[in-house]
């Protein structure tokens, strides 16, 4: 007995059997206590459970559903082979070691008919008892680690098969010498075939390719095989068995037997078709739009080339006359001096000031096509430095006013300085000149940013105006004061041009006012504008 | 003294009549007019014949002209050996800097925006004494 216990310390048994119970049915109640004490000290994470009959073991059987049963043979209510056949019935799996004295030997045909394939026989030699059920326990444990074994590959075998039929990648396995072949269900379903409806060969994986195509797979997988290398990504089309077609991305590794010869190739059909179609409306959508921008831009040509003419028209055609008409009038007015009529002399040099201002508005004008066409030169520009020199400008070119400047510090934006330069100075003048009949000016710069955008703004507290005006404000050769009122310089065409050079850096403006309270001009700027020109 | 020319190109007979009368204001030259840009070459070419070019005191030339613009005639007169000196001042009304730019390269004594004014006569023919 203490040999046993050795003998079970000569080093645990190689495997885990928690969880593994084990039933004893014993009538003898000292064998019983005694087995059950030897059995608990050397397999102590056996749960042991023990009945006195079979009936009661039956039952605890029932209860528990132990894996190992040891029952003696002969015992009251119920004997150990009716209980083993019973427990049988319930699970035939059940590993029933029969306990048997050399008398019960005529029971033992009936018992390996009923299944049980172990029998210890009385007087109990633990050795050998152990060794069976150690012999036992490994099946059990053997038998459950294949289960667990199966049923992860089971998983995973569903795993990889829904992961497939969500991608919509088929995988098939190619036998280079008989050219059989493995594929997945997904592979049969991509195909328009039920899984396994069809004997994967490899004449029959070609014939799922359009002619075209399969010359293509069939050169690339033999090419591939000749070159030990693997097949690179190939989309070719197949037909399915109710005509439609779809676009396969092909591709494969090659494997070679311990010759290193070429043997299999694992491959992954993968259907692109939506992915494909997508891709093509994505580029007939870019191609129209290109084409529409195409269209665009020559009618925006046109119009830039319109507007050329058109300025060319004046600043050529129409300075001509004017200059004849400033000729005319200089000559009235000075021969007319001499003649003494002095309503002549008046009127000529009235007539010479309209001219003046008609040479006026043709330059005007001039220039605001000038900044609509010129080329644009983009540089980092402080926007801060140059509202501060516009600002020192105007100081000194009036010193008797008090105008407060309030300048937001380094407003760095890319621009063509040049033109932001003249943005500002109309910007910054307006507020200069519509504040002039305040005794406490003042002239803010700043900037705010609203939803990821930077809006610049120039706020005065001048005259404002109407906020019913406000779609005259931007165009040219419009005004919403009156002559006279705010030193009028008979173009009206600051904000315009404004406008104009916003436009030109891909920004927006836009104003706010209040008649006496003062204006507000926002503006936005691109980022980063294009340089050049529309006509490039 | 001999009679001395102000030789004026110019299409346009307002203006020529304009020009005209500041020439009169200004200097006693007899003018010279020519209507188009062939008419000057054709009449400078015969003044270049018979030497009476010598006795054009300045060449007044507009540059926006029918048939050959005021620029060709400036091209002739510079490429001509007789012609090449003599003085010229462009009349124009537009402000093309890229005219500008190549009337100055040929050699003009000033690039003139109509209309002309009697000061402005004045100083040409001021520069045209001190070369």
């Amino acid at each position: 007995m203490y040999e046993d216990a050795e003998r079970r310390d000569m080093g645990p048994l190689p495997y885990d059997f928690s969880g593994i119970a084990l039933l004893y049915v014993e009538d003898e109640a000292d064998a019983r206590n005694m087995v059950s004490k030897m059995l608990a000290m050397n397999y102590p994470k056996l749960k042991l459970y023990a009945a006195d009959n079979g009936a009661v073991g039956l039952e605890l059987y029932r209860e528990h559903e132990p894996e190992i049963v040891m029952t003696d043979i002969n015992m009251p209510v119920m004997d150990g082979i009716r209980m083993s056949r019973e427990i049988k019935a319930i699970n035939p799996e059940a590993r029933i070691i029969a306990v048997t004295a050399h008398s019960d030997t005529s029971y033992l045909l009936n018992a390996i008919e009923i299944g049980v394939h172990h029998y210890v026989l009385k007087p109990i030699n633990y050795e050998e008892l152990f060794s069976v059920i150690d012999k036992i326990l490994e099946q059990i444990v053997l038998k459950r680690l294949v289960g667990e074994q199966n049923r992860r590959i089971i998983e995973s075998e569903r795993q990889l098969s829904s992961a497939q039929r969500i991608a919509h990648l088929g995988s098939w396995q190619l036998d280079l010498a008989d050219g059989s072949m493995n594929w997945s269900e997904e592979l049969y379903r991509i195909c328009g075939l039920e899984p396994g409806s069809l004997v994967a060969h490899y004449q029959s994986f070609l014939d799922r390719f359009q002619p075209d195509d399969r010359e293509v797979i069939k050169n690339a997988i033999r090419l591939a095989a000749d070159n030990r290398q693997p097949v690179s990504a190939h989309f070719c089309r197949i037909t399915r068995p109710d005509g439609s077609q779809r676009i396969l991305r092909v591709e494969a590794e090659l494997f070679l037997d311990g010759e290193g010869l070429p043997a299999t190739m694992i491959g992954t059909s993968h259907d692109v078709t939506e992915i494909k179609q997508a891709e093509e409306q994505i580029r007939n959508l870019t191609d129209d739009l290109e084409r529409r921008v195409i269209q665009r831009t020559s009618l925006l040509q046109a119009s830039v080339r319109e507007l050329e003419s058109f300025s060319y028209f004046v600043s050529h055609d129409l300075r001509a006359p004017v200059a004849r008409l400033e000729g005319f009038c200089r000559a009235l007015a000075e021969d007319c001096s001499n003649c003494g009529t002095t309503q002549c002399s008046v009127y000529a040099e009235r007539a010479e000031r309209v001219v003046k201002q008609i040479k006026h508005i043709i330059d005007a004008f001039n220039n605001l096509t000038h900044y609509a066409k010129c080329k644009l030169v983009i540089e980092e520009v402080d926007l801060s430095a140059v509202v501060r020199n516009i600002a020192t400008g105007f100081e000194q070119s009036e010193p008797e006013r008090q105008v407060d400047f309030i300048i937001a510090e380094r407003l760095l934006v890319r621009g063509d300085p040049g033109l932001l330069q003249i943005a500002l100075e109309h910007l910054i003048g307006n507020a200069w000149k519509f504040t002039s009949k305040k005794e406490r000016a003042r002239i803010e710069f700043g900037c705010n940013d609203q939803e990821g955008t930077r809006i610049y703004f120039v706020r005065d507290n001048g005259a404002g105006f109407n906020m019913k005006y406000l779609d005259k404000l931007f165009k040219p050769f419009q005004t919403i004061h009156s002559p006279g009122e705010y030193s009028w310089n008979g173009t009206a065409i600051g904000l315009a041009t404004v406008h104009s050079i916003i436009l030109r850096h891909g920004g927006r403006i836009w104003a706010e006012g209040e008649v006496d309270k003062g204006a507000t001009f926002c503006f936005t700027l691109e980022p980063n504008p294009e340089p050049g020109n529309f006509m490039e | 003294m001999a009679e001395s020319y102000i030789f004026l190109v110019e299409d346009n007979p307002d203006d020529a009549f304009l020009v005209s009368r500041i020439i009169g204001k200004v200097c006693p030259e007899t003018i010279i007019l020519a209507r188009d840009g062939e008419e000057a070459t054709e009449m400078l070419q015969k003044m270049a014949d018979d030497a009476s070019y010598r006795r054009i005191r300045l060449v007044l030339l507009d540059l926006k002209l029918p048939k050959i613009n005021g620029i060709e005639v400036l091209q002739a007169i510079r490429s001509s050996d007789v012609l090449r000196s003599l003085p010229v001042a462009v009349l124009t009304s537009s402000d093309n800097d890229v005219d500008q730019e190549r009337c100055r390269a040929l050699g003009i004594l000033d690039y003139i925006f109509k209309p002309l004014t009697t000061d402005r006569l004045e100083h040409v023919l001021s520069l045209n004494k001190d070369a």
